[in-house]
C-alpha cells in the first residue's frame, strides 16, 4: 500500500533525489551532445588511434585470459573454503578494489622495477618488465583480478555442496568435478566477471600511465590517449571517450540479468 | 555383535563423530543384500552417519568396513572416490547440465570407463528404472518421481558395495511417491550390496528395510526386524512411529504396571520387574461417565486434541496415563469430545502387552 505523500517530504526527498540524478547523467548527455558525429569515422581513423586501439584490445584480452586461467582456481578455493584465512585473503582481494589506481602503479614499480622486490632477480637476465607491453597486462591484471574472483566466487558459492559430495561418491576427482560439473555450472558467473573485469581493465589508466608510462604502440591504451589528445584535439579525444562508452554500454547489456535488476 | 574384521563381506560400521551438539555413535551390520533403515527424529544423528559412510565426513573414532576393506578407522579414511558407494539424498541432485544419460554415465564415466561402454551401462541402467526413453530429457525436464529414478540409477551404475539412500522420497509428492517407493523396491530386490536408507518415513522403513536401526540424539535406540519393533516398541519416538500407546512401568506378578509418572495400567499379561507397556490407540474407548465391569482400566483424563483421519478421530489424552485414542466420528459427535473436557478411558486388561525392559 502506498502512502500520498506531503508535499514537504515530496519535495525534501525528491530535490536531492533529482539532484543526485543530474549529477550522475548530466555529463553523459553532454558527452553526446559534444560530440560532433560526422567527424567520429575520420577521428577514429587517425594514426594514433589505431594503435591504442589495437594496444587495449590485445592487452586486455591477455588479462581477461589471466584472470580466466588463474582467478577460477582461486575463486574455486575461497568459494569451498571455512577457513578463518579464507576471509583475510578475501579481504586483501578488496584492496586493489578500492585503492587509487596511481597507488597501484607504485606498488608495481616496487614489485616490478628495477629495484623491485621480484624485479631486481630480473634484471641480471636482461629483463626488464616496466613501462612494456607486459607492464600495461599486469597494471590491468591487478585492478581487474579481484572483479573477476569475486563474481566467480560469488557463483560458485551459489552452488549446492551436496552436488559435489554427490560428484566424488561416483568417483570425481576435484578436478574432474570441476571441470564436469563445478564450472559448467557457473559460466553465467564466469561470463559477467569477465565483463566486468574487462571492462574495468579497458578503463585503466593510473597504475598503467604510473607503472608501464605512456609510450604510442607499447604501453599507450585507449585512456591514455584521450588524454593525450584532450591537450591536442579534444574533438577526437571526445569521438574516443564516445567509443569507449558505447563499449561500457554494451558489457553492460551482457551484465543485464545478471547482476542488475 | 560381530567383532570388526571378522565379516568378510557386507557392512562392518561403527560411526563415532560430533555433529552440533550430537556426538553421534551408531553400529552397523549387515549382509550383501540386506536393507537397513534407519529412522529417527530430525537432527538425531541420521545424515551424518549416512555422509560418514560415504566419507563426506570424518569418523573422530570407530571403523567403517565394507566387503572386507577397510575404509575408514578413524585415522586413515579412503576418500569418497576411492569408496565403492552410492550416494542418493532426498532432491535428486542431477546434474543439471546433463541430459539423464549422461547423469548416469558420468559415474562410470569419472572411474575411467571408456565413453562408449559407461553410456552402454547408463542406457541398461536406465532401463532398469523404466526410464530408455528418457534417456535424452535434461533434469529440469523430468517429473520429480523420474528425477529420483534416474539418481537411483546413476548412484547403481558403479556397481557400489554399499548403497546409500538419504530420504529418497521424501521431496516427493504422495501420489509419486507410492509409484516411486514401489519402483524403488522392485530395483533394491535385484541389488546385491548392502543398502543403508535413511527415512523418517515408517512405510518407506517397513516396505523396503529388512532391519531397522533407531538414532535418537546419536545414539541407536532400537534395532530389530520391522516385525520386531511393530510389536515391541522401545522408545517413545519408537512407540509414535509403530502408532502405540507405550510406557516404561514396573511391573508384578498379579499383572499391574506402575508408571514413571505413577499411573496404573492392569494387564492379562503380566511381566515382572521393569517393563514396557504398549495400548493400541484403537483398544480405548472413550465415555462420559466412568464405566462398569472389569478387570478393566479406567482412566479420568483431559482432551489435549482432536483430529481427523479418514472415517476415525485420534484423540490426545493427558493426565495420570496419556494416550492416544482411535475413536469413530460418531463417538466424537456422540460424546461431544472436545478439547480441554475430561473423559473415561477404559482399556480392556487383555489389550495391554507387557514386555521386559
Amino acid at each position: 500500500m502506498r502512502y500520498a505523500a506531503g508535499w514537504r517530504s515530496r519535495v525534501a526527498l525528491g530535490v536531492p533525489a533529482g539532484l543526485a540524478l543530474l549529477l550522475l547523467v548530466v555529463p553523459l548527455v553532454a558527452l553526446l551532445l559534444r560530440a560532433d558525429w560526422a567527424r567520429i569515422p575520420s577521428d577514429l581513423a587517425t594514426p594514433t588511434v589505431l594503435p591504442a586501439l589495437r594496444l587495449s584490445l590485445t592487452t586486455t584480452s591477455v588479462t581477461a585470459v589471466l584472470c580466466l586461467l588463474l582467478g577460477t582456481p582461486l575463486a574455486w578455493f575461497l568459494a569451498r573454503s571455512d577457513h578463518r584465512a579464507t576471509s583475510w585473503v578475501r579481504a586483501l582481494l578488496t584492496v586493489p578494489l578500492v585503492l587509487p589506481p596511481v597507488v597501484g602503479g607504485v606498488a608495481l614499480l616496487m614489485t616490478w622495477g628495477r629495484n623491485g622486490v621480484i624485479g631486481q632477480h630480473l634484471t641480471p637476465f636482461g629483463i626488464q618488465i616496466p613501462f612494456t607491453t607486459v607492464a600495461v597486462v599486469l597494471a590491468e591484471t591487478f585492478v581487474a583480478m579481484p572483479y573477476y574472483v569475486l563474481a566467480v566466487e560469488g557463483a560458485m558459492r551459489g552452488l549446492d555442496p551436496r552436488l559435489e559430495s554427490v560428484a566424488r561418491t561416483l568417483g570425481a576427482s576435484d578436478l574432474r568435478y570441476l571441470r564436469t560439473v563445478g564450472i559448467p555450472l557457473v559460466l553465467p558467473g564466469i561470463a559477467s566477471g569477465l565483463a566486468l573485469a574487462w571492462a574495468r581493465a579497458l578503463g585503466e589508466f593510473g597504475a598503467t600511465i604510473t607503472f608501464a608510462g605512456n609510450f604510442q604502440g607499447r604501453t599507450q591504451t585507449l585512456p591514455l590517449l584521450v588524454y593525450v589528445e584532450l591537450e591536442r584535439d579534444p574533438q577526437v579525444a571526445i569521438s574516443i571517450s564516445i567509443m569507449l562508452l558505447a563499449v561500457s554500454v554494451l558489457v553492460l547489456g551482457v551484465l543485464r540479468g545478471r547482476w542488475l535488476r | 555383535m560381530t567383532p570388526p574384521g571378522l565379516r568378510r563381506d557386507g557392512l562392518d560400521a561403527r560411526v563415532r563423530l560430533s555433529r552440533g551438539a550430537i556426538e553421534v555413535d551408531v553400529a552397523l551390520t549387515a549382509e550383501p543384500g540386506q536393507v537397513i533403515g534407519i529412522l529417527g527424529p530430525n537432527g538425531g544423528g541420521k545424515t551424518s552417519t549416512v555422509l560418514a559412510l560415504a566419507g563426506v565426513l570424518p569418523l573422530a573414532a570407530g571403523h567403517v568396513e565394507v566387503g572386507g576393506r577397510l575404509w575408514d578407522d578413524g585415522r586413515r579414511r579412503l576418500a569418497p572416490e576411492q569408496r565403492q558407494v552410492g550416494l542418493m539424498l532426498a532432491d535428486s541432485l542431477l546434474f543439471p547440465h546433463l541430459r539423464a544419460l549422461d547423469n548416469v554415465a558420468f559415474g562410470p564415466r569419472s572411474r575411467g570407463v571408456p565413453r562408449q561402454q559407461a553410456r552402454q551401462r547408463a542406457r541398461a541402467e536406465l532401463e532398469r528404472v523404466g526410464l530408455a526413453d528418457r534417456e535424452s530429457a535434461r533434469p529440469g525436464e523430468l517429473s520429480s518421481g523420474q528425477q529420483a529414478r534416474v539418481a537411483l540409477a546413476r548412484a547403481l551404475a558403479t556397481d557400489p558395495a554399499l548403497l546409500l539412500l538419504d530420504e529418497p522420497l521424501a521431496a516427493l509428492d504422495p501420489d509419486t511417491r507410492a509409484r516411486t517407493r514401489s519402483d524403488l523396491a522392485a530395483r533394491l530386490a535385484a541389488y546385491d550390496g548392502v543398502t543403508v536408507l535413511v527415512t523418517h518415513d515408517p512405510l518407506d522403513a517397513l516396505t523396503l528395510a529388512d532391519h531397522l536401526v533407531f538414532v535418537e540424539d546419536g545414539k541407536v535406540s532400537q534395532t530389530g526386524t520391522p516385525a520386531d519393533v511393530l510389536s515391541e516398541p522401545r522408545s517413545a519416538y519408537v512407540g509414535t512411529v509403530v502408532g502405540l500407546n507405550l510406557y516404561a512401568g514396573q511391573g508384578d506378578s498379579h499383572g499391574h504396571v506402575r508408571t514413571a509418572d505413577g499411573g496404573l495400567i492392569v494387564t492379562t499379561s503380566p511381566t515382572e520387574g521393569p517393563v514396557w507397556a504398549t495400548v493400541p490407540p484403537s483398544a480405548v474407548s472413550l465415555h462420559l461417565h466412568e464405566p462398569e465391569g472389569s478387570p478393566r482400566n479406567a482412566w479420568r483424563l483431559r482432551i489435549s486434541a482432536v483430529t481427523m483421519q479418514g472415517q476415525s478421530a485420534r484423540v490426545g489424552l493427558v493426565g495420570g496415563v496419556p494416550l492416544t485414542a482411535e475413536v469413530t466420528l460418531e463417538s466424537v459427535t456422540a460424546l461431544g469430545l472436545q478439547v480441554g473436557h475430561d473423559v473415561w478411558a477404559a482399556v480392556k486388561a487383555t489389550e495391554v502387552r507387557t514386555y521386559p525392559r
